[in-house]
């Protein structure tokens, strides 16, 4: 594998919240454009991994680089200029807000106007807004979502509010996609839009998406690779047929058979 | 209007009349009205169709469509037109195996699909279509890496019809000049309550004449609004959106999805409506639901005008008297408080014909939008005819579905066939000259009539009453036909009624009525008339109550042949009971069960007797058993009279 195809090398990671080793020396790398899964036990340190990369938790040891930064360094706020974009186990958008003020929000990162100006909402801050408006526009045409533009995002059921949070991290155009168990608590049909939109998202915008998900035949899917962890220990990394066929995985998920 | 034969010859004249100074349509797209002009339409179906004919389209082909209401679905349909194809609409939520069954059954050459959901349905029978040369798709989202030649998109397509259009300037007009106003321009699939579904095939003239008799007595123009959101695959869409459209200009605006057709409508206001009788209900009850979650003030301006409006609609509509300067101040400053906020709410604002259609809507419904100034109207049609009826202006009755529309003949065959005769009877169906033969007869003088399969009346106003399909019908002794489900509807539009079960059939010589009264609706009229009464049992039977329901019967008489009419009737000492067997439980009529409980009570209706005494063991609520002695009266009423 060449620099060039590396787009987040994860190197050594350990992570302890006192005597819990909630990560241990984890190192995987995510490659340009491909589908990543992790996927784990409960308590495997699935979401910590999620939470070190984009600077929520801060690693013990190791280096995180995305794009030739070591993100580890980095303050969390830098890591949306990076176009490192997120969605939650438990949606953590603004309730209050309707769909469309929450997509607005996340494209501040793209937003240059001064306070005075965005007051005044004149010349530069007016354009400004309305290229904001369409990047968001598209976004709620292709998630399909034209129906609650004006809904307040509290008001929504939770399939919706799971589509509104992935289209706020689309609205920050990012360039890695950390999507953590995007299709938890929904339906079948719900979860098939889900993996139809993450799978468009991956093909038409070339984006990497990193993928926590507990639905395996889900993740068999659609993931190009899947890391496993397993108490803070990767014990697998492979494509979905390596991982299906693995000995480590099988007693990690269904307990050591007795010999 | 103009006087072109076919649908593509009245885009045509359209276009020369408005060009690019008029929006033909508008589509709400990534949040925003895009407008379209004539000159724009046309550019659109000119291409397409030559890239259809490039694509080896030839006249009298079939192309099937299915997609949502979307401008590309207008422009696909009338570039099939213009090339001398027949467009075939498909809904967009069958199924594979129903797409496959009227694309083979078509014979369709070509397939329109709007986006993948509908190409993935079409990929998935391709084998069992082999006839369909391409699918041609308009949105391309998610399929960018199909890599599949079956699939063409349209924007291909138009462009391939670009460079025919340079080499050959004159092939697309002298193709729609072609035309004639006998081609078929669709074929509409009926649903199909038995059997499979048929092609019913419609010509330009059937379409044509369709509008024209609906705008006689409803017109429309260039400068109203109409909100696209019916099937279009659906002949009422056809002939009341796509063909009104070409004929009068009137502008179509199409939703931006399907699921935001009720905020689009507030958007657009359109002076047209049609929503079937079960949409109307739906926005009755969305109102009256949040009406309860609104501010205090709305909610209070709402309790104390609506009885205000229905006052003022109950004067006019139904006792037609005057209003007198009071009622017309207080109904004014409804208007300002709740009247005209709730319309506009709902995108009724500028609503000059709000049409119901399907089955009969409640009079509650009616009596609802007509409080808050919409009169809403019946209207009756088919797939075959087109609309048959409608109320016209304020000629508005509750029992009925209307007049014919203009130029068009009703008259009823014996055994109570409603009979249709017009230019938009159909042609036939496809590939099926014995039901063809069925569905049309000529008459001596040669006229094409159409047999509607549904039973009816023409009252002494001309207006139509539509009783049920004939096969519902249910036949006396004598020989004679009567409606149970067109009694029973109308009675339950009583408050007083709360369910009523009919009776009759070939070894009985009249209609009966088993009738429940509604308990707390005749109880409060008791109330208010100072009669005494204890229980269900004891007011059911009171000569004051059967008089009271009496009269609802009497009005539903009037307006039936006498043989149709109920006879006798009895109020039961009980309300139909689900626990007890009686009812289904979505409260549905269980008449087996109901026939074998009352027997002894229907043969008393039957025979000399005027009152029957009963003994019923009824279980209460608690699970107790008990039992009832009472006796029922039987009411015996004049059905010879007017």
């Amino acid at each position: 594998m060449t620099t060039d195809q590396v787009h987040l090398q994860v190197q050594d990671i350990s992570l302890n919240f006192g005597g819990i080793q909630a990560l241990s020396n984890v190192s995987f790398t995510v490659r340009r454009g491909e589908i990543l899964a992790i996927i784990g036990p409960n308590g495997a340190g699935k979401t910590s991994l999620l939470n070190c990369i984009n600077r929520f938790y801060n690693p013990n040891s190791g280096s995180i680089q995305f794009e030739g930064h070591e993100v580890t360094r980095y303050p969390p706020y830098r890591i949306a200029r990076l176009r490192i974009a997120r969605t939650f186990q438990n949606t953590a958008l603004y309730t209050g807000l309707s769909t469309l003020d929450n997509l607005m929000a996340a494209r501040h990162i793209h937003m240059r106007s001064g306070m005075v100006q965005c007051l005044l909402y004149w010349g530069g801050a007016h354009r400004e807004d309305i290229a904001n408006r369409e990047v968001v526009e598209e976004i709620i045409d292709f998630l399909e979502i034209e129906h609650i533009r004006k809904a307040i995002v509290g008001a929504l059921p939770h399939g919706m509010r799971k589509r509104v949070e992935l289209g706020r991290a689309l609205a920050l155009e990012p360039r890695l996609l950390l999507l953590d168990e995007p299709m938890t608590g929904m339906n079948l049909e719900e979860k098939e839009d889900m993996s139809r939109f993450v799978l468009d998202v991956h093909e038409r915008r070339g984006t990497t998406i990193l993928l926590i998900e507990h639905d395996m035949g889900l993740v068999m899917d659609i993931a190009d690779r899947i890391v496993v962890l397993d108490f803070g220990r990767k014990i697998a990394e492979g494509t979905p047929d390596d991982i299906y066929n693995n000995q480590d995985v099988i007693n990690a998920y269904l307990g050591e058979a007795d010999a | 209007m103009n006087h072109s034969d076919t649908l593509p010859k009245n885009l045509i004249a359209e276009y020369d009349k408005y060009g690019d100074r008029t929006i033909a349509m508008r589509q709400k797209d990534l949040g925003i009205w895009r407008p379209y002009t004539w000159e724009q339409s046309y550019e659109q179906v000119r291409q397409l169709c030559l890239g259809l004919i490039e694509l080896g389209l030839k006249r009298e082909d079939k192309v099937c469509i299915i997609g949502d209401n979307d401008p590309q679905y207008f422009w696909v349909q009338l570039a099939i037109q213009a090339g001398g194809g027949v467009a075939v609409g498909i809904f967009t939520d069958s199924a594979p195996p129903e797409i496959q069954y009227v694309v083979d059954h078509s014979d369709a050459v070509f397939v329109f699909a709007k986006d993948q959901e509908q190409c993935d349905k079409l990929l998935e029978i391709r084998e069992q279509v082999p006839r369909v040369q391409r699918v041609i798709y308009w949105d391309e989202k998610g399929l960018w890496s199909y890599d599949e030649p079956w699939l063409i998109s349209y924007e291909d397509v138009c462009a391939s019809g670009r460079i025919l259009d340079e080499q050959q300037p004159d092939l697309f007009e002298s193709s729609v000049e072609q035309g004639r106003g006998e081609d078929t321009a669709i074929f509409c699939y009926t649903s199909g309550t038995t059997g499979l579904p048929k092609g019913a095939m419609i010509s330009h003239r059937n379409l044509i004449a369709g509008c024209d008799q609906t705008l006689m007595v409803d017109p429309r123009s260039e400068t109203d609004d109409y909100v696209s959101f019916l099937p279009p695959a659906w002949i009422t869409e056809n002939v009341l959106g796509f063909t009104v459209h070409l004929r009068t200009g009137m502008r179509v605006n199409f939703p931006e999805s399907p699921d935001t057709v009720r905020e689009n409508i507030r958007e657009i206001a359109p002076q047209a409506m049609l929503y079937s009788a079960r949409l109307w209900e739906n926005m009755m009850s969305l109102v009256q639901v949040n009406i309860t979650e609104t501010s205090w003030i709305n909610r209070s301006f709402y309790q104390l005008f609506m009885p205000v409006g229905y006052k003022v609609a109950s004067l006019k509509y139904e006792q037609r008297k005057p209003i007198n300067l009071y009622w017309r101040l207080l109904n004014s400053l409804g208007e300002l408080a709740t009247f005209h906020p709730l319309r506009d709410k709902l995108g009724l604002t500028q609503v000059k014909s709000a049409y119901s259609s399907g089955a009969a809507l409640n009079p509650d419904v009616i009596r609802f939008f007509r409080a808050i100034g919409v009169n809403i109207k019946q209207l009756y049609g088919s797939t075959e005819a087109q609309v048959h009826t409608l109320h016209v202006g304020d000629d508005v009755k509750f029992e009925t579905v209307g007049v014919p529309v203009y130029g068009l003949q009703i008259k009823i065959a014996q055994g109570g066939e409603i009979l249709v005769c017009s230019d938009t009877v159909f042609q036939g169906y496809y590939k099926d000259p014995e039901a063809s033969e069925k569905a049309i007869y000529r008459d001596e003088d040669g006229k094409r009539w159409f047999r509607t399969g549904d039973a009816g009346h023409l009252d002494e106003d001309g207006h139509l009453i539509y009783l049920d399909r004939l096969t519902e019908m249910i036949t006396l002794e004598g020989g004679e036909n009567y409606s149970p489900q067109y009694l029973e509807g109308q009675l339950k539009f009583s408050p007083y009624i709360r369910n009523v079960m009919t009776v009759g059939g070939e070894d009985k010589p009249y209609v009966s009525a088993l009738i429940n009264i509604d308990f707390d609706n005749v109880g409060r009229w008791a109330e208010k008339r100072g009669l005494a009464y204890t229980t269900f049992v004891d007011l059911s039977q009171k000569t004051e109550v059967y008089d009271l329901i009496r009269n609802d019967v009497v009005r539903v008489n009037r307006v039936l042949p006498p043989p149709a009419r109920i006879h006798k009737f009895v109020l039961l000492h009980k309300e139909f009971d689900a626990d007890e067997g009686e009812l289904t439980r979505t409260r549905k009529l269980r008449r087996g069960q109901l026939s074998e409980r009352y027997d002894d009570m229907i043969t008393t209706m039957y025979g000399e007797d005027d009152s029957f005494q009963v003994r019923a063991a009824v279980k209460y609520r608690d699970g107790r058993e008990g039992v009832i002695e009472t006796t029922v009266h039987v009411a015996i009423l004049d059905t010879e009279e007017d």
